[in-house]
């Protein structure tokens, strides 16, 4: 409550803050004090400081209905040099845009008082010596990062600020070497020599120490895109970095280097103080913001009184005017780079009137048309045959490595690591993964995915296909291509098998599924495993397949049925045998029965659609399948 | 006689002992107790003892004759045991094998029917995109850290002249100005579920993952609809007793910008030690940012829209009682889990 004045209870200011504000994610009693843990969205780092939450409570809370007021801070008034005398900056004004600093002298670097301690500790800083203290402290509170040097140790050869070459090399103030990549903001003394990476982390070379008598405090507001470039490329995620990489207001930096000279004389005893440096060259430019009322109702969906409006902006630090019922704002410097379109005024308002007061309700008006020969409903479908069949769906990962990948596959420039190196082209490394992991634990299931795969096109993105594919272990041939079938069956659709020779299946263990003379899929054991596999292109399928099935007639007139044992030479493709079996006039249906060695038993439906068939007439049949049967196949029947 | 009816009876328990079926049971039965039986017999023959040991045989014929009846009896039972006519009705049945449909795509029907329940089209759209869909038309900086390779995976491919570098898309976003250029003219009512890829990897985050989007854009669109369709869905997927709350936040392309919490089950609102101060976090959403529209070739002074994104994982791992905590817990291939649900 050093900085707000208000009635508030902690658990009352958490709650606006969350609902209005940055969220609290946490708070806890830490003796007289309450710590809140807050997360700052990116765009707000003037609210990423114990003042900032302060100012932005002070806004939030009388919406409640509960009185609050930021207190200002006492700061001491100074005057601002361009330079020393006996110390030269030379900056860059493209790399920091705005540079202060001041030389503090006889000052006494020891351990800090209880209060400046335990105010760290809570707020995750560990305490190392004053002078290191204060300019943490400074950053907390104010929200500028700041930085101290041991005056003495950098005095010769001055500052030059400038741009990293590659394969410089720094050791930092916690004593590891680091190798710059090039770009990155460094001073250097006239020498050459790196004495600091501004904005990030210091460098053992100019770092004070227990015996420093004068030190520089400074500051410097640095190009955000080039801080956190280097920040993340080395690996150093100081607060400071975390800051200076979202764009701090430098119009901060006076409340900042106030504050700090008045802790230095109050905490090290400092009795010197020198003028305060001041490189600004390149202000930034104001923007005025220009929103109708209609518009900010429209928005919210609520009507607003103008006075009401300008009410809830003025204490976030907005400069309002109202021109008829168009609204001008000027943000503050600490939110130029966040209030630029009537969408963020907008955005002001809602918030501080708070989201939980606005009504719920859902679009009236036209819907919209829904496009013809959407794959969902199919989809769905499909998996839900195959899950009554008893296949258990899994995802697989789409990056894998190079191996599982299959030819052709697009690599990643950045992978995680080399396991998910590569989009994948196949489904069936991941599904023989799948069903690996899971042997010893089951003896018998069927694995199944609908999954894209990544296909290279020239000059495009990858064609996504939607592949359906499965995998069978302890299913032997027959059962698993018969689940296949009545998948087929379920779908309404009728398919053709031809033998497939492909390398990826064992010799003669494979098939092409076809639908209306087009390939659909294919199926077979995988060389050098016991599994048998599948798949199907889903989009090929779906056009395949009818949305709606048929009806059939039933016959009025019963089907007589047979079971006969054909003996038939090696090699007989079943399939084709059964087909021509078919094809016979009034044989309405054949499937296989028992195997035996070579003699193989089917059930035989004779059906005249037109009457019933009486047992002369079935003879009949029966002689043409006979005569078929021995022609096509030389097969004979078994006693 | 005494004698007599002692050898009998150790007789007829031997017989009885060594039958193996119900055949010789009634055999001997009828050679024992039947009206010519050997014990019926000797009953017959009582007044040949004297006059004292009368009483004391009477007994012990009396007795013979129960034990005798009493084992056949168990003797049948035991039996009909062992010749399967007893029947348990409480043996366990032979179970089928039913497969199971994947949690997530449980989740995506159920995600995806709340939606066209008030009218929005189902999509898809690209999971390799060109950076153009996935950042630059949505506004994002040229700078902004979601654009650059700690967080985004790219393509080692070549980039396209106008569209950008080729990446896998982080968001499902990306269909957001593919869908305005499809439909022209509002009214938009989209949702597209498809798999995204961030570069992370820990309890709660996986390189791959599964987000679903939705967009609305047309005539006087606002807050207000936004906070209707939240709570809709909220209410039909956890529970009617369960709220949307929305707290201020920060997309490059929605403004203003929210985060949705949904009130925590457990506490109901009040906070406990699951959630956050009685509020569970699920997703980003916000209204349509102007230069979004523009992309989408759609007139933002004319029409609004609003937009969210959440991971589909995210929500359903938040259903109450699902107890799924580790995000890599989902996309394993293990059968014993699988078979759960």
């Amino acid at each position: 409550m050093e900085h707000l004045e208000t009635k508030a209870t902690p658990a009352k200011v958490a709650e606006a803050l969350s609902l209005c504000g940055p969220s609290v994610e946490r708070m806890e009693a830490r003796g007289k004090d309450w710590v809140y843990d807050i997360e700052v969205t990116t765009n707000r780092v003037d609210a990423m400081s114990v003042r900032g939450i302060a100012r932005e409570a002070a806004a939030i809370l009388p919406m409640f209905g509960i009185k609050a007021k930021m207190k200002p801070l006492k700061l001491i008034s100074q005057k601002f040099v361009k330079n020393y005398s006996d110390f030269t900056i030379k900056n860059d004004p493209k790399l920091i845009q705005r540079i202060m600093g001041v030389v503090v002298e006889d000052i006494q670097n020891w351990k800090s008082p209880e209060w400046m301690t335990r105010r760290l500790t809570t707020s995750g800083i560990r305490s190392l010596n004053s002078v290191v203290d204060i300019t943490n402290y400074v950053m907390t509170e104010i929200g500028h990062p700041t930085h101290v040097f041991d005056f003495d140790k950098i005095i010769t050869g001055g500052f030059n600020i400038r741009e990293s070459k590659k394969g410089e090399r720094i050791v930092s103030l916690d004593n590891k070497e680091y190798a710059l990549s090039g770009g990155d903001i460094v001073i250097a003394r006239d020498s050459g020599e790196i004495i600091d990476l501004p904005g990030i982390m210091g460098t053992k070379n100019s770092v004070v120490s227990e015996s420093t008598k004068r030190v520089l405090f400074f500051l410097d507001n640095n190009d955000p895109v080039k801080i956190r470039r280097t920040s993340m490329s080395l690996g150093i995620r100081t607060v400071a970095a975390t800051l200076n990489e979202k764009g701090v207001d430098p119009y901060l930096g006076e409340t900042a280097i106030l504050r700090g000279i008045e802790l230095f004389s109050e905490v090290c005893g400092a009795k010197k103080i020198r003028t305060i440096i001041d490189i600004f060259p390149k202000k930034p430019v104001m923007i005025k913001v220009k929103v109708e009322k209609e518009f900010i109702e429209s928005r919210l969906g609520i009507g607003l009184s103008k006075t009401a409006i300008v009410k809830m902006l003025n204490p976030l630090g907005l400069v309002t005017t109202w021109r008829g019922n168009v609204l001008e704002v000027t943000p503050p410097s600490f939110r130029i780079s966040d209030i630029r379109i009537p969408e963020d005024v907008v955005e002001e308002v809602a918030r501080i009137y708070g989201y939980h007061n606005l009504p719920s309700r859902l679009m009236a008006g036209e819907l919209p048309k829904k496009p013809l020969n959407m794959p969902f409903k199919f989809e769905y479908q499909v998996k839900q045959i195959l899950q009554g069949l008893g296949g258990n769906e899994v995802y697989t990962e789409s990056l894998v490595r190079q191996n599982m990948a299959g030819k052709n596959a697009l690599a990643l420039a950045n992978p995680l690591g080399e396991d998910t190196g590569y989009l994948r082209t196949s489904l069936m490394p991941s599904l023989i993964k799948a069903a690996r992991g899971n042997v010893g634990n089951f003896d018998k299931y069927h694995l199944f995915e609908m999954a894209n795969v990544y296909l290279v096109q020239k000059n495009n993105l990858p064609c996504e296909k939607r592949l359906l594919a499965g995998i069978f272990y302890g299913y032997d041939w027959r059962s698993a291509k018969g689940i296949v079938e009545t998948f087929f069956e379920e779908l309404g659709t009728k398919v053709n098998v031809s033998v497939l020779n492909d390398g990826k299946y064992e010799v003669n263990k494979a098939i092409t599924f076809s639908m209306k003379g087009e390939k659909v899929g294919q199926f077979g054991v995988i060389l050098g495993t016991e599994f048998i596999y599948y798949v199907f292109e889903a989009d090929v399928l779906r056009a395949k397949c009818s949305a709606v099935k048929q009806y059939k007639p039933i016959s009025k007139y019963p089907a007589q049925i047979e079971d006969i044992t054909f003996v038939l030479p090696q090699k007989t493709l079943i399939n084709d045998f059964i087909d021509s079996v078919k094809t016979v006039k009034f044989v309405e249906k054949v499937e296989l029965g028992t195997i035996y060695q070579n003699a193989y038993t089917f059930r035989v439906w004779y059906q005249n659609p037109k009457k019933t068939l009486d047992n002369k007439e079935v003879l009949k049949i029966r002689e043409r399948i006979l005569l078929r049967v021995k022609n096509k196949f030389g097969g004979i029947i078994k006693d | 006689m005494k004698d007599e009816i002692t050898n009998l009876r150790a007789q007829v328990m031997a017989q009885i002992e060594a039958s193996s079926d119900l055949g010789d049971l009634e055999n001997i039965r009828a050679d024992y107790l039947g009206k010519n039986g050997k014990l019926t017999k000797l009953v017959k023959r009582i007044n040949e003892v004297s006059k004292e040991e009368k009483k004391e045989v009477g007994i012990l014929i009396n007795e013979t004759k129960n034990t005798i009846s009493t084992i056949l009896v168990e003797q049948k039972n035991r039996l009909k045991e062992t010749s399967r006519e007893w029947f348990d009705p409480t043996i366990p049945g032979k179970r089928l094998g039913v497969g199971s449909l994947h949690l997530m795509t449980q989740a995506i029907e159920e995600v995806a029917k709340i939606f066209t329940e008030i009218g929005f089209v189902r999509m898809r759209y690209p999971e390799v995109e060109w950076d153009y869909f996935a950042f630059e038309s949505l506004n994002f900086d040229r700078d902004h850290p979601a654009r650059d390779e700690w967080e985004t995976f790219f393509v080692d491919a070549s980039a396209h002249p106008k569209l950008g570098k080729m990446l896998l898309t982080p968001h499902t976003s990306n269909g957001q100005v593919r869908e305005m250029l499809r439909v022209k003219t509002p009214p938009v009512r989209m949702i597209n579920i498809a798999k995204c890829y961030r570069r992370q990897s820990d309890a709660s985050h996986y390189p791959m993952f599964h987000q679903f989007e939705g967009l609305v854009v047309d005539e006087g669109i606002s807050i207000a609809h936004l906070k209707g369709t939240v709570d809709y869905f909220m209410r039909k997927f956890y529970g009617e007793n369960r709220r949307a709350r929305l707290r201020p936040y920060n997309f490059p392309f929605t403004e203003p910008s929210f985060e949705i919490d949904v009130s925590c089950d457990i506490c109901n609102g009040k906070g406990c030690k699951v959630c956050k101060e009685g509020w569970l976090e699920l997703g980003g959403a916000g209204m349509v940012h102007p230069n979004v529209l523009k992309h989408g070739g759609i007139d933002p002074t004319k029409y609004s829209g609003f937009a969210f994104g959440w991971g589909v994982e995210r929500v359903m791992m938040m259903k109450p009682g699902l107890g799924i905590n580790d995000l890599r817990t989902i996309y394993s291939s293990d059968l014993r889990y699988l078979k759960q649900f």
